[in-house]
């Protein structure tokens, strides 16, 4: 037994006048493209444990004011750059930083300095600028608290993030 | 007007929970001496004023209240003021101070001020006030009394801004406050997690500018002071710094630091247009407008050291005049109001850091601080005093000196207050 609904039978009739209406007038003919599914995602993953003990241990020491690497210091960017090399979606935050000694801004521009010359040498090695960005953060996050050499020395650095 | 050792005073904050405090550390040698009678309504309203009122006149560092006044009739046997009487008691100045109440909220405060020594009235005033803000009566009074006598006008009204930083379980809180002149009356503008440096007052002290590193880098933001209103100033894919004012009001120096090479720009704030004032690879930023508006000083490290340079505004592209020479480290400049001199931060041969004042007229710089890294002077908008940061083994205070004033001890106190930056006269 067929059984159809009153809404269906309803429907069923609207469409044959609807089409009986259509074939009297002009036929309507269109085109129509359905698009691929182009959706272009983003996934923010954290760096790997390993990649991440590298970069910790990757920290850029600069003597007092001063924006210059050290032959110690290009070493490790060498790394970084195989880093980059191998790993081809990873960008950077290079962070500057300086000693508690001198003004707050004099310090930011130290600071900025500090990381652009960490960004300038990871640019000159072949890596894109696109995949780094260098800020300062001048003497307002010291990595330790202190007013002596020891503690400057650990101060004035640039991050890699 | 020559005092030697004057005033200094340290201003503490325990744990951000407190206002600031001036605390007074040295009196004054040679002061004025001057009394004041009470303030004939007797009332806890009479009290507050006259307290806010002495206190403010032994800060100035120029005067000694002398006591006992009150045993001396105001007349003579003549009904004429008691200079005789005022004479005897060594006095070189009195104050007579009355108030009234003309409704529930108003209070009227008349003073008179007399030259013993010239025998005459040399100011009567009034003013208009509110119960609601008495303090700022008192301030001023004394403010009125003090220019009477000195000839230029006191600060006790000014406001003083400053960032307070606390660090609770690795929670980090920035705060930027305003306080008066006296720490009292403290006032939160902004807080934020994010590092907040750099804050200056607009001329008419009606707006605040500062750097936040809210957005991950340091940009610069104009505050409106009594709505909260505020906006960044320029849009920068670079890190932008270093605020100061133009006296007018209309222009804004700043620092951009584009690729490392952070240079001065004049910004004119009505249509966001740059006029680029430094051109050098080395860096150039800390920018003071002189108070006329012509000149602007600046830090530059184009010599291998930071110091302070000048531009004559009517000579922009010219090369800056190399305006200090001694030692390896001058910045941070900041000019005297009448334009006569300027204060700093200097590097001592010993590697220390301190506020140093140098007069176009001495070919050498005056160091009038004596902490290891004392930061960030702001100077009075009298030019008489200058407050300061002292920042040693992660305490930060600030301190406030007479700029006569020799050396000074600063006594050991908590807290975390720095960057303070002195508004420009509010009477």
């Amino acid at each position: 037994m067929l059984k159809i609904s009153t809404k269906c039978m309803y429907f069923l009739q609207v469409s044959i006048i609807a089409f009986m209406l259509s074939a009297c007038s002009s036929l309507k003919i269109t085109d129509e493209i359905v698009p691929s599914d182009g959706v272009q995602g983003i996934t923010i993953s954290k760096k790997s444990k390993a990649t991440q003990k590298i970069l910790d241990s990757a920290t850029i020491y600069f003597e007092y004011d001063s924006s210059r690497l050290s032959s110690e210091s290009i070493k490790t960017l060498r790394d970084i750059v195989e880093l980059m090399k191998t790993d081809k979606a990873m960008t950077l935050s290079l962070q500057g930083h300086a000693d508690e000694r001198g003004t707050r801004e004099y310090n930011l521009a130290l600071g900025q300095r500090r990381s652009e010359s960490v960004s300038s040498y990871l640019i000159a090695s072949g890596l894109s600028n696109s995949r780094m960005e260098a800020i300062s953060y001048g003497e307002e996050r010291p990595l330790i608290l202190g007013s002596d050499e020891s503690s400057w020395q650990k101060n004035r650095r640039v991050e890699i993030k | 007007m020559n005092k030697l050792a004057l005033i200094s005073a340290l201003f503490f904050s325990v744990c951000g929970l407190s206002d600031l405090r001036l605390e007074i550390k040295k009196g004054t040698i040679d002061p004025i001496n001057i009394a004041i009678y009470e303030i004939n309504n007797k009332s806890n309203i009479s009290k507050t004023i006259g307290d806010v009122l002495r206190g403010d006149l032994i800060r100035t560092g120029e005067f000694k209240i002398i006591d006992g006044i009150e045993i001396v009739q105001l007349f003579d046997e003549k009904s004429v003021f008691n200079f005789k009487g005022w004479k005897m008691l060594n006095l070189d100045y009195v104050v007579i101070p009355e108030i009234d109440f003309p409704d529930n909220s108003s209070v009227n405060l008349r003073y008179r001020v007399f030259d013993v020594v010239l025998e005459k009235e040399i100011r009567a005033s009034k003013i208009f006030g509110l119960r609601s803000n008495l303090r700022q009566i008192g301030h001023f009074a004394s403010d009125g009394i003090f220019e009477s006598i000195l000839g230029f006008p006191g600060v006790a009204s000014t406001k003083i801004m400053y960032v307070n930083y606390s660090n609770f379980n690795d929670e980090e809180t920035y705060k930027l406050f305003i306080s008066d002149s006296d720490g009292f009356n403290r006032k939160l503008l902004l807080q934020s997690p994010y590092p907040i440096i750099s804050p200056a007052w607009s001329p008419d002290s009606k707006e605040v500018a500062y750097v936040s590193f809210e957005t991950g880098k340091a940009s610069v933001y104009i505050q409106n002071v009594s709505t909260g209103r505020r906006n960044l100033v320029l849009k920068k894919n670079t890190q932008v710094s270093s605020p100061s004012w133009s006296p007018n009001g209309k222009f804004l120096a700043i620092t951009i630091h584009e690729g490392g090479n952070p240079e001065i720009y004049i910004l004119k704030l009505k249509d966001k247009s740059l006029t680029r004032l430094t051109n050098h690879y080395s860096i150039d930023t800390e920018a003071n407008w002189s108070a006329k508006g012509n000149k602007i000083m600046f830090t530059s490290s184009r010599s291998g050291t930071p110091q302070l340079y000048e531009i004559n505004l009517r000579s922009i592209g010219k090369n800056p005049k190399r305006i200090t020479y001694e030692g390896d480290y001058n910045a941070r400049g900041s000019y005297l109001p009448d334009g006569n001199g300027y204060v700093f931060v200097h590097r001592s041969s010993e590697g220390n850091f301190h506020i140093a004042l140098k007069y176009r007229r001495e070919s050498f710089a005056r160091i009038l601080t004596e902490a290891r890294l004392d930061e960030s002077p702001s100077v009075s908008p009298n030019g008489s005093m200058i407050v300061y940061a002292v920042s040693e083994d992660g305490i930060n205070k600030l301190s406030i000196l007479n700029i006569n004033g020799a050396q000074f001890d600063l006594p050991s106190s908590e807290g975390m207050v720095r960057e303070p930056a002195w508004s420009g006269l509010v009477r």
